[in-house]
């Protein structure tokens, strides 16, 4: 046997073995499987982005009537002196609803997820999710926040707070994840003191050392936050 | 001449397997790829249960974009009064909403007898209610909007101030069927509080909350 004929031979080992252990590492993560499992996630998370896109330009669309509907009862108070008093009431009504920019001092709060850590198994822990928002919030507005907006999202009275694995769903809005921003006009002094109090917020305390989550924060003179671009209907309720 | 052909043989198959190994590798590859981008941190029944909620979101925005409409057309008309009569309606809905006027409906009563709970486990079942589908809230005669503060005393919780004392009594108005799915989970999760003597839930087809709370002027916020 020549040398180049066992180096043939030799190179056709290799790649044999090769494919042995490329074949059976393939039959063990059972391609099929995930073949099918990625067309369907990938199914799922396409109809996701397909309806976030939809609330995106339903939200633009509520933004611009409401926008239209201000300047069109605008132009009515001009022509009468009644009309010009139940619109400032009905201007001082939206803006406790949420449904008005504001701006004032106040406090930014910043959630950031943790680490996973090497024991962490199935636990979520490190990630922020809608409960670390919620007890947050209520805080803030415990302590006299007059305005919240969560990443941009103006918090409402009818506001709710749901989600799962790190994702923070509020009201009719696409979720959020970490880093979520808490934005609150009010007495910027008592919201630091209430967020600094380390018997506040237990479990984000308990999940800052063991996984790491961030929560930082600090007072501003000038903290400004969205009107709400969603929906506020209550169609089950009727005056008494 | 044989021999010269044996190695060209030799050579081509060395190249079609060569080129298996690869193929099955680059594919191997790709699909375990795939599989960790479409995968990032949210399993298929998350993802399936977020379809579901922008679905019922998308359903509400249609609805206020629908109603919106009507306000643009009724003050479009130019008529004198459509426009008072838009912003009366507007007026009593927003009244209704920030917890302002006493309001009735169909919805859910929850009553929850324990000791122990405190102002997060009250905070937590306000949300899981307002989360499905409650427009109004009253607790122990205390209405409750978002924005109104609960707080833990030593007393025992606080709802702005005043403390409500178990049992709790929560009234919810909104769509009953859907808010009676969150009451029976939220209930059978109560009953599995040590601290929970009781928790129950009924149906009925009108609530009527005569609580109010006070409207609180601007200190700190200004409109943009």
């Amino acid at each position: 046997m020549t040398r180049r004929n066992l180096a043939s031979l030799s190179l056709l080992a290799l790649v044999a073995l090769a494919t042995g252990f490329v074949l059976a590492g393939q039959i063990k993560t059972q391609l099929l499987t995930p073949s099918n499992q990625v067309a369907r996630y990938q199914a799922l998370v396409r109809s996701v982005q397909d309806l976030e896109a939809t609330n995106a330009d339903d939200r633009r669309q509520i933004a611009a009537l409401r926008s239209q509907i201000d300047a069109l009862e605008s132009e009515a108070a001009t022509k009468s002196a009644a009309t010009q008093a139940l619109r400032q009431q009905v201007q001082d009504l939206r803006a406790h609803a949420g449904l008005v920019a504001m701006h004032g001092p106040g406090v930014d709060v910043e959630l950031r997820n943790g680490v996973a850590g090497p024991n962490a198994g199935g636990q979520t822990g490190y990630l922020i999710n809608f409960e670390d928002v919620q007890d947050v919030v209520n805080l803030l507005f415990a302590r006299g926040a007059e305005a919240i907006a969560v990443s941009g999202r103006r918090i409402t009275p009818l506001s709710s707070f749901s989600g799962s694995q790190g994702q923070v769903v509020i009201d009719q809005g696409p979720p959020l994840s970490s880093p979520v921003t808490i934005s609150a006009i009010g007495d910027r002094n008592a919201m630091v003191e209430a967020l600094a109090d380390e018997s506040a917020l237990p479990d984000v305390r308990a999940r800052q050392v063991q996984f790491q989550i961030q929560l930082v924060f600090r007072g501003s003179p000038d903290i400004s936050v969205p009107a709400y671009d969603s929906s506020l209907q209550i169609p089950h309720v009727s005056p008494t | 001449m044989s021999a010269r052909r044996r190695n060209r043989a030799r050579g081509i198959s060395v190249w079609v397997i060569a080129l298996l190994v690869a193929l099955v590798a680059t594919i191997q590859l790709r699909s375990e790829v795939e599989v960790a981008r479409s995968l990032v941190g949210v399993d298929p029944t998350s993802l399936a249960f977020l379809i579901d909620d922008l679905h019922r979101a998308n359903d509400s925005l249609d609805a206020e974009k629908a109603d919106l409409g009507q306000r643009r057309a009724a003050l479009q008309s130019g008529e004198a009064s459509a426009a008072d009569q838009v912003l009366t309606e507007e007026s009593n809905r927003l009244r209704a909403l920030e917890g302002q006027i006493p309001v009735q409906g169909p919805g859910i009563v929850i009553v929850i007898d324990a000791g122990g709970l405190t102002a997060l486990d009250l905070q937590d079942a306000l949300n899981n209610l307002s989360a499905g589908g409650a427009e109004e809230i009253d607790v122990n005669n205390r209405r409750v909007v978002t924005g109104v503060s609960l707080s833990q005393t030593s007393a025992g919780v606080a709802i702005d101030g005043v403390v409500v004392a178990p049992p709790w009594t929560l009234s919810a108005i909104g769509d009953p069927t859907r808010l009676a799915e969150v009451a029976d989970l939220m209930t059978q999760q109560l009953r599995a509080d040590r601290r929970v003597r009781g928790a129950s839930y009924r149906v009925e087809a009108n609530i009527v909350i005569r609580s109010v709370v006070s409207p609180k002027p601007f200190v700190y916020a200004v409109a943009s």
